[in-house]
């Protein structure tokens, strides 16, 4: 017992005892009570296999598109605050992110983040097929993840169109015109022409998987509010509950894949 | 040079010596995995992108913002592919000399605490992506164009770049295809991937030897036909989403001259010389039987082949059939590519009148 | 309660449940169906579909671009016979260009052409583009009406409402 430091004084005060309920993590017991006890870091196990915190081995790239999802729902939030998703502000509420705001890079940080997680997503996916990681027990858990790259795209998609400018309103019209061209559900694809009696016509540019998207025949205001409610609140939903259940399966699954 | 260049990366050209270069990468993978390899490509690569930077052409697609990302992806896949090709040769190596890959090792199946190993690894991943993207939103503005207009279009006007092999596609495919059926297709086949493939090794480690035909009919998937396409999509289609070379200035008035026929114009007017037919289904018999016979025809004959049987001796009828209908629609693709290079075909069937293209 | 329980054997119990899974089944069937219909609105506010496009004699041999911002019609007079050629590329509905000097309707996303009486020649169009119904009202002005929709490929162009003798 000799000096006592400042931190020794802090760690024994009531306060920093009522938070952290172990000591610091330099032996077995703490190490085990800091992973378990934290509600963030639970997610992980209390000890892995080597090969799993080897970055050669998992290239990170599964952690890094969790970490760049969390930065895009962060600056996301941020960019609502000034961003009104109509016809009339839009455009102009972009170009105030950029330059009545102070730091304007929160609409850069999120625009390249989001072709940052489309990366990647795609090298996760690679690392995972190279390394045979979809190989029995974790079959569902590949697919949960096909599932959210295609939400990837989806999220990266409808938020292309919100600037509002030349750009989106044509990546979104070439995208939503193939919509149109579903076979049976799409008044420009193939089965929409037999599915007519007389002169009435079932699959019409009014009823078909398009309008829905758009909420009307072309890419219009309805469009942009409609894209602005799937890109803010509807597929961050759904993939929020999917990489719950994703992180999930990968700890009952027998965590980050080893040989058998 | 730069005009030899801008000829050869027209996909009639590029893509056979695209699918040469992956053939020859698998079958050499033990010297395209060698450090050797890496690093002379490497010390090539940057003279020759510099090189390539002083040209004003080059200079202009590469910088342009929303293509940053493709030179990342390119950047980074190579060396993912290079790093996975090194690793499985690593261990296929091994495993010829009777031991067990790197992964398997004791010293590796050692388990270790997740405080500090595997938290202080996440807590510098974390720091690297924040600095990484705030440097990049520094130096590179977000494109933003003039404010949405309805009645006129861009030239050209691209989807973002992660759908461009798709766009791609729709050259050569109708909608419905290129952009329903076949991403659909996509996606269910990946989701398929792990209850086709029953091959038990290969689980939890980096080889090559042990499942040569699904890596090497997934990268061919992944590198040939989505990657490949992305770039010609991005990189080398203009105005009037016309080829244009990576040096080539992109002039609005290129013409070029492309009258592409349906299979049932060449059959009726020009092979047998006679009027189209009025009923539509005689019409385009032919592709219909084509189609059909690729699709339903195509499988069963193919189960009987030495390849396939031995195939099927080990994962099954049912998975064979799903497995080789995947395997067909993908081969579409670079089979219509082919077709449209080699004889200006449009369409097999061409059923305008219930808007079924294929 | 035992009573009750007597009476409820195993074959009533499995038949309540059946019709409880099937009304639970029904509700979320019919939940989802209303949450799909409230993705239609009954009234949309898009811009009017048919217009007055002034005289005949307003318009010059060749292509017209004045109704294609407001409208996206193209007004087309060849041969003795005045069009209202819809804007939208058939391919995925981008919107091409008239170039003139080389008499094509060029698309800019995926290439596809049409010559100026709008049959398609080169890239991916599946078809030639559409024709809006065209007439002449009471006072002699032409009105084009943009729900009626007439298709080279389906024989439609011979229609005496697809064109207008001029």
């Amino acid at each position: 017992m000799s000096k006592k430091g400042i931190a020794d004084y802090v760690r024994e005060t009531q306060v920093w005892k009522s938070i952290f309920r172990h000591g610091p993590p330099n032996n077995a017991r703490n190490r085990a009570a800091v992973v378990a006890g934290n509600v963030f870091l639970h997610l992980h196990p209390i000890k892995l296999k080597k090969s799993g915190v080897q970055l050669g081995y998992t290239w990170c790239m599964g952690g890094l598109s969790f970490f760049v999802f969390l930065a895009l729902t962060v600056t996301g939030v941020l960019l609502m605050f000034y961003y009104r998703p109509t016809a009339e502000y839009a455009f102009n509420d972009i170009i105030a992110l950029r330059e009545h705001v102070p730091l304007g890079i929160m609409r850069e940080i999120h625009r390249w983040g989001a072709h940052l997680m489309v990366i990647t997503v795609w090298l996760h996916m690679f690392r995972v097929f190279m390394t045979g990681s979809y190989k029995p027990p974790r079959e569902f858990n590949w697919g949960v993840g096909v599932i959210l790259l295609v939400l990837t795209l989806l999220l990266s998609f409808t938020g292309y169109l919100l600037p509002w400018d030349q750009l989106a309103i044509w990546a979104i019209a070439v995208g939503s015109n193939m919509a149109k061209a579903t076979p049976f559900l799409g008044h420009g694809g193939p089965g929409a022409a037999l599915a007519q009696i007389g002169d009435f016509v079932m699959v019409s540019d009014k009823n078909d998987v398009r309008f829905q998207l758009l909420a009307g025949r072309f890419v219009g205001e309805p469009a942009l509010l409609r894209f602005y409610i799937l890109h803010c609140v509807f597929i961050p939903l759904v993939v929020g509950v999917l990489i719950a259940i994703h992180f999930w399966r990968v700890r009952k699954d027998g965590g980050i894949s080893a040989p058998l | 040079m730069k005009q030899f260049v801008n000829i050869v990366a027209d996909p009639i050209y590029s893509f056979p010596i695209t699918c040469v270069l992956y053939y020859y990468m698998l079958k050499y993978y033990k010297f395209f995995g060698s450090k050797k390899f890496a690093w002379t490509v490497t010390l090539i690569a940057i003279p020759v992108f510099l090189i390539m930077m002083a040209d004003p052409n080059f200079y202009l697609i590469i910088t342009w913002p929303d293509n940053i990302p493709i030179t990342i992806l390119i950047v980074a896949v190579s060396f993912f592919t290079w790093y996975s090709i090194h690793k499985a040769a690593i261990n296929d190596t091994r495993q010829e000399e009777g031991e067990v890959p790197v992964e398997a090792t004791p010293e590796n199946r050692e388990k270790v605490w997740c405080w500090p190993n595997l938290v202080y690894t996440e807590m510098f991943a974390i720091i690297a992506g924040t600095v990484f993207l705030i440097v990049w939103a520094i130096v590179f503005k977000a494109p933003l164009e003039e404010p949405a207009n309805p009645t006129w279009a861009p030239n050209p006007a691209k989807a973002p770049w992660y759908f461009l092999g798709l766009q791609e596609m729709l050259v050569y495919f109708d909608p419905w295809m290129a952009g329903v059926v076949l991403p659909g297709v996509i996606v269910v086949g990946l989701i398929a991937i792990p209850y086709i493939d029953t091959n038990p090794k290969g689980n939890g480690y980096f080889c090559f030897n042990d499942r040569k035909f699904a890596i090497s009919s997934f990268l061919f998937g992944w590198l040939v036909l989505w990657l490949y396409l992305i770039i010609v999509g991005t990189f080398l289609r203009g105005p009037n989403w016309t080829f244009y070379g990576p040096f080539e200035y992109w002039d609005f008035h290129k013409v070029v001259a492309e009258y592409n026929v349906n299979l049932s114009e060449f059959l009726w007017i020009k092979f047998l010389g006679t009027a189209m037919p009025s009923n539509i289904l005689v019409r385009e018999a032919l592709g219909i039987v084509l189609s059909l016979g690729y699709m339903f025809g195509l499988p069963p004959l193919l189960a009987k082949t030495s390849f396939f049987k031995e195939l099927i001796s080990k994962i099954g009828m049912i998975r064979y059939y799903i497995t080789i209908v995947l395997f067909l629609l993908m081969f579409s693709l670079p089979i219509k590519m082919v077709l449209r290079w080699a004889f200006s075909l449009k369409y097999i069937v061409a059923l305008p009148e219930w808007e079924l293209n294929l | 309660m035992s009573e009750v329980r007597k009476h409820l054997n195993r074959r009533e119990f499995f038949s309540a449940l059946t019709v409880g899974w099937a009304a639970f089944a029904a509700a979320s069937a019919g939940l989802l169906s209303l949450a799909f219909r409230f993705s239609y609105p009954n009234v949309n506010f898009e811009p009017e579909m048919d217009f007055v496009a002034g005289l005949p004699e307003d318009y010059e041999e060749g292509v017209d671009e004045r109704w294609k911002n407001g409208f996206g019609v193209w007004m087309v007079k060849q041969e003795g016979k005045l069009v209202a050629f819809s804007n939208i590329c058939t391919h995925l509905g981008c919107i091409p260009n008239w170039q003139p000097t080389d008499l094509k309707f060029k698309c800019p996303c995926h290439g596809s052409g049409f010559y100026m009486n709008g049959i398609n020649f080169e890239g991916p169009a599946p078809r030639p583009l559409e024709r809006y119904k065209i007439s002449l009202n009471t006072e002699g002005k032409i009105v084009v009406d943009k729900t009626k929709v007439y298709r080279y490929e389906k024989g439609q162009w011979d229609h005496p409402d697809s064109f207008l003798e001029v």
